[in-house]
C-alpha cells in the first residue's frame, strides 16, 4: 500500500521529465491506489492530473513544492482531504507577496488561516533536514517548534536515492532524519522525490537541468548522481524503507511505510467533490443586478424582447418570437441566464467606450446573442442554429468568443476586472510546450553543439512536434548539406524527441478570461502574470473541465483598422458611416472581391484565398460564408472545392440526394459544407430534434462512435420512410463530410468583417488603406499595402515634418500635379459573361506616411515633435523638437524637410538639396552641444546666430539612393517602387508585369520579378510540401508555386532572399485565377549584376 | 575493501550474486566470502561524455535505450574474507596460572 507523496511532473518546468497522465498510468499499473502530484512552484498540472486519476480510478493527492525562507531551501505542502481551497488560497496569497513562489514566515503569519489546514513535509532540501544532517539538533528542534502553530501537521520525509556518502538523498542522511523524527515523536514518511518515470529518463533530466540553469552539461553542473528519482514500485520502495530504517536502528521499514500510508490517506481527494471536475460556476444573479434567479430570467426575457422589436419588422417578428421562446426555454432549463447577461454586459460596456466588438464562433447561431447585441449576424435568415451553440443535451458550457479592436483589448480586460473583481475574474494560463525549435535549441546548448549549426537547423524546422524532427530534416532539401548523421547530432535529435511536448513555461493565454462566481479562488489558484493581471494556473481545457465560464476576448487588428478608417472618413469627408447597418448586397463590394484585388480585406487576402475567390467569384453574403468555410485544411485536403465550383459555374450538374433534402443543400450546390447542414440532414432523415442531431453529428467526428451513429441512423431513417438507396447515399455523405464541415455561424461571424472591410475598400479606399497601414491587420508587409494604395490611384505622400502624424493620414489632393499617380487598376472583362467589374478610383486622395515609421524614433520624440509644430525651418526644428541627432538625420534622408525648404524633386545643380540639410543639421547639433556644455540652458542658444544654410555644391542624392534610404530607415519604398531600379534590366530580358500575366496563355513560359511579400508552405492534399511565393512587382502580385522538383535548388534561396527573378509556366485556375509554376528562381540583385557586367563588357568590346 | 568494476578490458571478476546481491567473489585467485555489507549505492551519469564510441553498449545484454549510455552502476562496500579463512575457536584463559589456550572447534573446509 505505498503512495508516492513527493512527485514532480513536467509541470515542474524544466525539472520533471514525465507528463502527469504518464505518472498516473504508471502508478495504476503498479497497483497503487493513490498518487500525489507536488510540482515545483506551481499547480498547472493539477487538473489534467486529477482527470487522469479519475480515469484510472486512483485517488489524487495534491501538493506543491516551494522555496521556503531562503531560496536554497524547499518544502512540500500537501492539501488534506476536503481542504484543497486552503492550498489554492495560500498559493494565491504567496503570489500576492512575491512572484518567485517564495514562502516566507511573514506570508505564513498573514495567511495562517490557510496554512493551518495543510500538512508540511520537511524533505531532503529543507532547512530542518540540513540541520539534522549537520547534527545541529537544537536548531532543528527550534525550526520544528517555530512552525507548530502554522501548519496542521509537520512531517519528516525520509528519501534515499542510494547516493554515495552521507549527504542529501543518501541512506545515512535519511536515516538520521528518521532518528530525529523518532526522538521527537514527529511523524516520518518515506518518499522518493520522484521526477522521472523510469531510470532511463536520466539524460532527459540532465538536459532539463542544463536548460533551466543555462549551463552546458558538465559533471560540475549536474545535480543528478544516479537515476533513482523515478516512480518506483512498492517492492522497490520497501527495499529503500528497510535500508533507511535498519540504518536508523529499526528492524525493518514497516513502521515508516505505515505512517506514509496513514498520512497519504488523510490527503486523498475526490476529483469531482474536491477538485471540481465537472462542476459549473456561473456568475451569481447579483452580478447582473438581479436579486433572485427568477428575476434574472425575467431580465433576460425583457432584454431579448426589447431587441426583438428593435431588430425585426412586424412581418418577421412572428418567426423570431417563436425561435426566441425556444431558445429562452433551453437557457432556462440549463440555468445559463447569467452567462448570456454577463456577456451582453461586457459587449455593451465595450460599445459604451466606443470600442468595436463582434461575436465570433457558434454563438452567432443564437437569436438571443443577436438580440442582446452580442453578435451582429441575423441568425434566422442565414440559417444558423442555436443547437450548434448550446442545447440541453450538451454537457458543457457554450463558448462565446468576442472580437474587439486589438489596440483597445486591454481596456476591456480592465473594465471586466473593475466590474467583477479579482474574486470572480482572472486571465487564463497557456502552457508553452517543447516543440521542435525550442527542443533542438535547448538540447544543442546542453550538448555544446555550435550555436550557429543549431540555429541553422532550428530556423529551418517548420512548426512541428519535436519527435518528428528526424523525419522533417530528411525531407528538407536545403538541409542536405548539413552533417546530421554524426553521433552527437543523432543524440541531439533523439533527445529533442524525448523532451517533445514537455511544458516549459506558463504564459498568459492571449485572449481567454474566466468569469465565475465568488468561489473562483477556492477552485483555482492565481498568480500575477507579467502583464500584472491575475491569472489562474490552469489552461483553457482545465478551466473548462472545472466549469469556469470562459470568455475569449480576441484582439482583432482588422476591427482596429475598420475603426480607424471610419474615423478618417469622419475627419476628411465629414460624413458618418454606420458600418454595422450596411445592407449586405452591395455590387461594388462584390466586384472588388471578384477582381481578386483583395489585399487588406479580412480573411480573403492570402494568396490561396485570392486564387479561390478568383475561381469562385462570390456575389452574395452567403457566398462569402461559403468561401470562408471552404478555405480550410479539411475541405482543401478532401477536395470539396472542385465539385462545388464546377457545379456553381454549371460545368457539372448538381448532385441531389432526395427532394426533401434539397432545400438544405441548395445554398452550397448540393455539397455539404456546414455543420448546420449536417445537423439538418440528420434531423430530416431521422425525425429527431436538432439538438439530438447535433449530438449525433459530434459523434460522427470519431471513428469508434461513427459505428454507433450508423447503427442508429439506418433504422431511424428507414422508419421515416426513406428508401434504402437514399439512406445509403446520405450516410455515405455524412460519414465522408461530417468531420470536414465548418460551423456556419462561425463563418458568418467572420464574413461580416470581411464584407465590411471590402465595402470600405471599395467605397473609401484611401481611408481603408490608411487604417490597414496604421493597424497592420493582415499577413503582408506594409510596403505592399502602400503599393496597393498606388494601384488605386492614391498618391503616397512622403513623411513631412509639419504634416505627418502619429498614424497614417488621408489627405485630399487639390493640385493634380502635386504627385505622380497611377491610373487605377482596371479588371479585364469576365470572358464568360462580358460583364465588367466596377472597381474603385481613388484619385484625388493621398496617404501621408506616419512619423512613427522612422526607425528608432521614440514615443517621446514623436510626442514632442507633434506638440511643437509647426516648424519654420530645420534650425527651428533642431531647437524646439527635442529630437536626437540620429532621428533628425533620418528625417532629412527620407525627405521630411524637402517641402519646408523647397527642395526640388529632381536634382538641379547648384540648388539646395538633402546633403546640404544634412551638413546643416550636423553644424546645428555641434553648436547646441557646445552651448549646452558652457551654459547648460537651451534658451541662451537663441541669442547666437546659427550657421547659414547654403548650397554646398555637393550633388543631390540620386533617385535610387533616395529609395535605398527610405527602405533602410522606414522599411517602405515611398518615392518609387523598389523594382523600378531594375526597370531597364527587366525590360531587356522580357520579364512581364503581374497585371499582364492574365493575357498569357496557359502553359507558356514567362519570366517575372518582384519583392517577396509572402512565402507559405500550407497543408496540401497530397501531403507533399509545396511552397507558395508571392512577389510584388508594383503592378500587383504574382503567385508562384514551387513543387518538390525545384525545391532542392531553390528552397534555401526562397527563405534567405527577398528580391527574385523567377521563370515558370503560366497556369489558369479560373475566370481570373492565374498563377505560375516555377521552374527556376534567381536572386534579382545577383542576376542584375551579371547582366550589367555582361553589358559593360559588350559596350567595351564595341566601343 | 574494494569496488568491483566492469571495465571490459579486464577479465570480468566472477561474482556470485544469485539474487542480485553479491555473496562471494574471486579476487586475485582467492575466493572471498562477504560477511557484511557496509553500504551500497548507485551511480550513473556522464552519458554525454560517451557519445563517440557507441561500442560499450554492444557488450551490454539488456539495452534499455538506443544511444544513451548513462553508465549506471551499483556499488557495494563490503567486509569480506577469503573463503575457509574464517573459523570458530575457543580461547581459554586459565585464571589460576594466567595462561592462554586456543582450540579450533570447527575445521576449515
Amino acid at each position: 500500500m505505498f503512495t508516492h507523496l513527493h512527485v514532480a511532473s513536467g509541470y515542474s518546468f524544466k525539472y520533471g521529465t514525465a507528463q502527469p497522465d504518464a505518472l498516473v498510468a504508471r502508478a495504476a499499473e503498479l497497483g497503487m491506489s493513490a498518487l500525489a502530484l507536488t510540482d515545483r512552484d506551481g499547480m498547472a498540472g493539477a487538473i489534467r492530473f486529477a482527470q487522469s486519476c479519475e480515469h484510472y480510478g486512483i485517488a489524487p493527492v495534491l501538493g506543491i513544492n516551494l522555496s521556503f525562507v531562503q531560496k536554497k531551501y524547499r518544502v512540500t505542502l500537501l492539501a488534506q482531504s476536503g481542504k484543497l481551497p486552503a492550498l489554492y488560497r495560500l498559493l494565491t496569497a504567496i503570489n500576492r507577496f512575491n512572484n518567485e513562489n517564495l514562502l516566507t514566515y511573514q506570508i505564513l503569519e498573514e495567511a495562517s488561516e490557510y496554512s493551518s489546514q495543510l500538512i508540511l513535509l520537511h524533505g531532503h532540501r529543507s532547512q530542518l533536514a540540513e540541520s539534522i544532517g549537520a547534527r545541529k539538533y537544537d536548531s532543528a528542534n527550534s525550526i520544528y517548534n517555530s512552525m507548530r502553530d502554522l501548519f496542521a501537521e509537520q512531517v519528516i520525509e525520509c528519501t534515499s536515492h542510494l547516493i554515495r556518502g552521507d549527504g542529501p538523498l543518501s541512506t545515512p542522511y535519511a536515516a538520521k532524519a528518521l532518528g530525529f523524527a523518532r526522538d521527537h515523536k514527529i511523524p516520518a514518511i518515506l518518499t522518493n522525490s520522484a521526477r522521472m518515470l523510469d531510470r532511463a529518463d536520466g539524460p532527459v533530466a540532465d538536459v532539463l537541468d542544463a536548460a533551466r540553469l543555462l549551463v552546458p552539461l558538465h559533471q560540475r553542473h549536474v545535480e543528478r548522481h544516479n537515476s533513482e528519482g523515478y516512480l518506483k514500485s512498492e517492492i522497490e520502495m520497501k527495499f529503500v524503507a528497510d535500508e533507511i530504517s535498519r540504518m536508523a536502528g529499526e528492524r525493518d521499514g514497516s513502521a515508516l511505510l505505515t505512517t506514509t500510508h496513514l498520512i497519504a490517506q488523510r490527503c486523498y481527494l475526490s476529483p469531482r467533490r474536491d477538485i471540481g471536475i465537472g462542476g459549473v460556476h456561473l456568475p451569481e444573479s447579483s452580478v447582473v443586478g438581479s436579486a433572485t434567479h427568477a428575476e434574472m430570467a425575467q431580465q433576460l426575457r425583457a432584454r431579448a424582447e426589447a431587441g426583438l422589436s428593435r431588430r425585426y419588422s412586424s412581418s418577421q417578428s412572428v418567426a423570431a418570437s417563436v425561435r426566441l421562446e425556444e431558445e429562452l426555454s433551453t437557457v432556462e432549463s440549463l440555468g445559463f441566464e447569467s452567462y448570456f447577461l454577463t456577456v451582453a454586459d461586457i459587449t455593451d460596456m465595450a460599445r459604451s467606450k466606443g470600442i468595436r466588438v463582434a461575436a465570433r464562433g457558434s454563438g452567432a447561431g443564437s437569436l438571443i446573442c443577436y438580440l442582446l447585441g452580442i453578435s451582429g449576424v441575423e441568425p434566422i435568415s442565414q440559417g444558423l442554429l442555436m443547437e450548434r451553440f448550446c442545447s440541453t443535451l450538451r454537457g458543457e458550457l457554450p463558448d462565446i468568443d468576442i472580437d474587439v479592436e486589438s489596440a483597445r483589448r486591454l481596456e476591456i480586460y480592465d473594465a471586466i476586472f473593475e466590474k467583477y473583481g479579482t474574486e470572480r475574474t482572472a486571465t487564463v494560463a497557456m502552457v508553452d510546450t517543447y516543440r521542435a525549435r525550442h527542443a533542438i535549441r535547448d538540447v544543442g546548448a546542453a550538448l555544446g553543439i555550435s550555436p550557429m549549426e543549431i540555429d541553422l537547423i532550428a530556423k529551418s524546422l517548420p512548426h512541428i512536434r519535436a519527435r518528428n524532427i528526424g523525419k522533417a530534416l530528411e525531407n528538407l532539401p536545403e538541409l542536405k548539406h548539413l552533417k546530421l548523421d554524426t553521433p552527437i547530432m543523432r543524440m541531439a535529435i533523439e533527445l529533442a524527441g524525448r523532451i517533445d511536448g514537455l511544458p516549459r513555461h506558463l504564459s498568459m493565454h492571449p485572449c481567454a478570461i474566466v468569469l465565475s462566481d465568488a468561489k473562483l479562488l477556492d477552485v483555482a489558484p492565481t498568480l500575477r502574470n507579467s502583464s500584472d493581471y491575475p491569472m489562474v494556473y490552469f489552461d483553457k481545457d482545465d478551466v473548462e473541465a472545472i466549469g469556469l465560464l470562459k470568455l475569449d476576448v480576441l484582439g482583432v487588428r482588422m476591427q482596429s483598422a475598420i475603426s480607424y478608417a471610419l474615423s478618417e472618413i469622419k475627419r476628411v469627408e465629414d460624413s458618418t458611416v454606420d458600418i454595422d447597418l450596411l445592407p449586405l448586397d452591395d455590387c461594388d463590394t462584390f466586384d472588388l472581391i471578384k477582381s481578386t484585388r483583395t489585399l487588406g480585406i479580412f480573411q480573403v487576402e492570402s494568396p490561396g484565398q485570392r486564387e479561390l475567390v478568383g475561381k469562385f467569384a462570390p456575389s452574395t453574403f452567403i457566398d462569402l460564408i461559403i468561401d470562408i468555410s471552404l478555405f480550410r485544411p479539411g475541405p482543401v485536403k478532401s477536395d470539396m472545392i472542385t465539385p462545388f465550383i464546377n457545379t456553381r459555374h454549371g460545368h457539372r450538374s448538381r448532385l441531389t440526394l432526395h427532394p426533401k433534402l434539397d432545400p438544405i443543400l441548395d445554398e452550397t450546390e448540393g455539397v455539404v459544407v456546414f455543420h448546420e447542414q449536417v445537423i439538418r440532414l440528420i434531423s430530416v432523415m431521422t425525425g429527431s430534434s436538432l439538438a439530438e442531431s447535433d449530438e449525433r453529428r459530434r459523434q460522427l467526428g470519431s471513428h469508434e462512435s461513427q459505428q454507433i451513429v450508423c447503427d442508429w441512423f439506418y433504422p431511424a431513417a428507414l422508419a421515416e420512410g426513406f428508401d434504402m438507396a437514399t439512406v445509403d447515399k446520405v450516410w455515405e455523405v455524412l460519414r465522408a463530410f461530417a468531420s470536414f464541415g465548418f460551423c456556419k455561424a462561425h463563418a458568418a461571424a467572420f464574413a461580416l468583417p470581411t464584407y465590411q472591410s471590402a465595402w470600405l475598400k471599395a467605397h473609401h479606399t484611401a481611408a481603408f488603406i490608411a487604417g490597414a497601414l496604421t493597424h497592420d491587420p493582415g499577413m503582408y508587409p506594409k510596403r505592399l499595402i502602400l503599393d496597393e494604395a498606388r494601384q488605386w490611384g492614391i498618391a503616397v505622400a512622403p513623411i513631412d515634418i509639419n504634416l505627418s502624424d502619429r498614424s497614417y493620414r488621408v489627405e485630399k489632393v487639390d493640385d493634380v500635379n502635386e504627385y505622380e499617380v497611377k491610373t487605377p487598376y482596371l479588371a479585364p472583362n469576365l470572358a464568360s459573361t462580358g460583364a465588367e467589374l466596377n472597381l474603385p478610383d481613388a484619385r484625388g486622395y493621398a496617404i501621408r506616411i506616419a512619423l512613427t515609421e522612422i526607425q528608432g524614433i521614440s514615443e517621446g520624440e514623436v510626442d514632442t515633435i507633434l506638440s511643437a509644430r509647426p516648424y519654420l525651418d530645420l534650425n527651428d526644428f533642431v531647437l524646439r523638437s527635442g529630437s536626437a541627432y540620429p532621428t533628425t538625420q533620418a528625417l532629412i534622408l527620407v525627405g521630411a524637410f524637402d517641402r519646408l525648404h523647397n527642395l526640388h524633386k529632381e536634382p538641379i545643380e547648384g540648388s539646395l538639396n538633402r546633403r546640404d540639410l544634412l551638413l546643416h543639421a550636423q553644424d546645428l547639433y555641434k553648436l547646441s552641444a557646445s552651448k549646452k556644455g558652457n551654459v547648460g540652458s537651451k534658451q541662451l542658444t537663441l541669442g547666437l546666430t546659427p550657421p547659414p544654410l547654403e548650397p554646398s555644391g555637393l550633388p543631390d542624392l540620386t533617385r535610387s539612393e533616395k529609395v535605398r534610404h527610405e527602405v533602410d530607415l522606414t522599411g517602405l519604398d515611398i518615392s518609387q517602387h523598389m523594382l523600378e531600379f531594375y526597370g531597364d534590366f527587366l525590360n531587356q530580358i522580357g520579364a512581364i508585369r503581374s497585371s499582364d500575366l492574365i493575357h498569357h496563355r496557359a502553359g507558356s513560359t514567362v519570366l517575372v520579378a518582384g519583392v517577396k511579400v509572402a512565402l507559405q508552405t500550407p497543408p496540401v492534399r497530397s501531403g507533399r510540401r509545396v511552397m507558395f511565393l508571392t512577389l510584388d512587382d508594383s503592378y500587383g502580385c504574382n503567385d508562384i508555386t514551387f513543387f518538390e522538383d525545384v525545391q532542392e535548388s531553390c528552397a534555401g534561396l526562397l527563405y534567405s532572399s527577398w528580391l527574385f527573378l523567377v521563370r515558370g509556366e503560366v497556369r489558369r485556375t479560373g475566370p481570373r485565377g492565374v498563377s505560375i509554376r516555377a521552374t527556376k528562381a534567381w536572386e534579382l540583385g545577383a542576376s542584375y549584376e551579371k547582366w550589367r557586367n555582361l553589358n559593360s563588357r559588350e559596350r567595351a568590346s564595341y566601343g | 575493501m574494494f569496488e568491483s568494476t566492469t571495465t571490459p578490458a579486464q577479465t570480468p571478476p566472477a561474482v556470485l550474486a544469485p539474487e542480485g546481491e553479491p555473496l562471494e567473489f574471486l579476487y586475485q585467485g582467492r575466493r572471498f566470502h562477504i560477511h557484511a555489507i557496509v553500504s551500497r549505492w548507485r551511480e550513473s551519469g556522464g552519458w554525454w561524455n560517451r557519445i563517440e564510441d557507441g561500442n560499450r553498449l554492444h557488450h551490454q545484454k539488456h539495452l534499455e535505450q538506443t544511444i544513451f549510455d548513462d553508465g549506471a552502476r551499483a556499488i557495494w562496500r563490503v567486509e569480506a574474507a577469503p573463503v575457509g579463512a574464517l573459523a570458530t575457536f575457543e580461547i581459554e584463559l586459565d585464571e589460576v596460572t594466567g595462561t592462554w589456550q586456543i582450540r579450533p572447534t570447527s575445521r576449515p573446509r
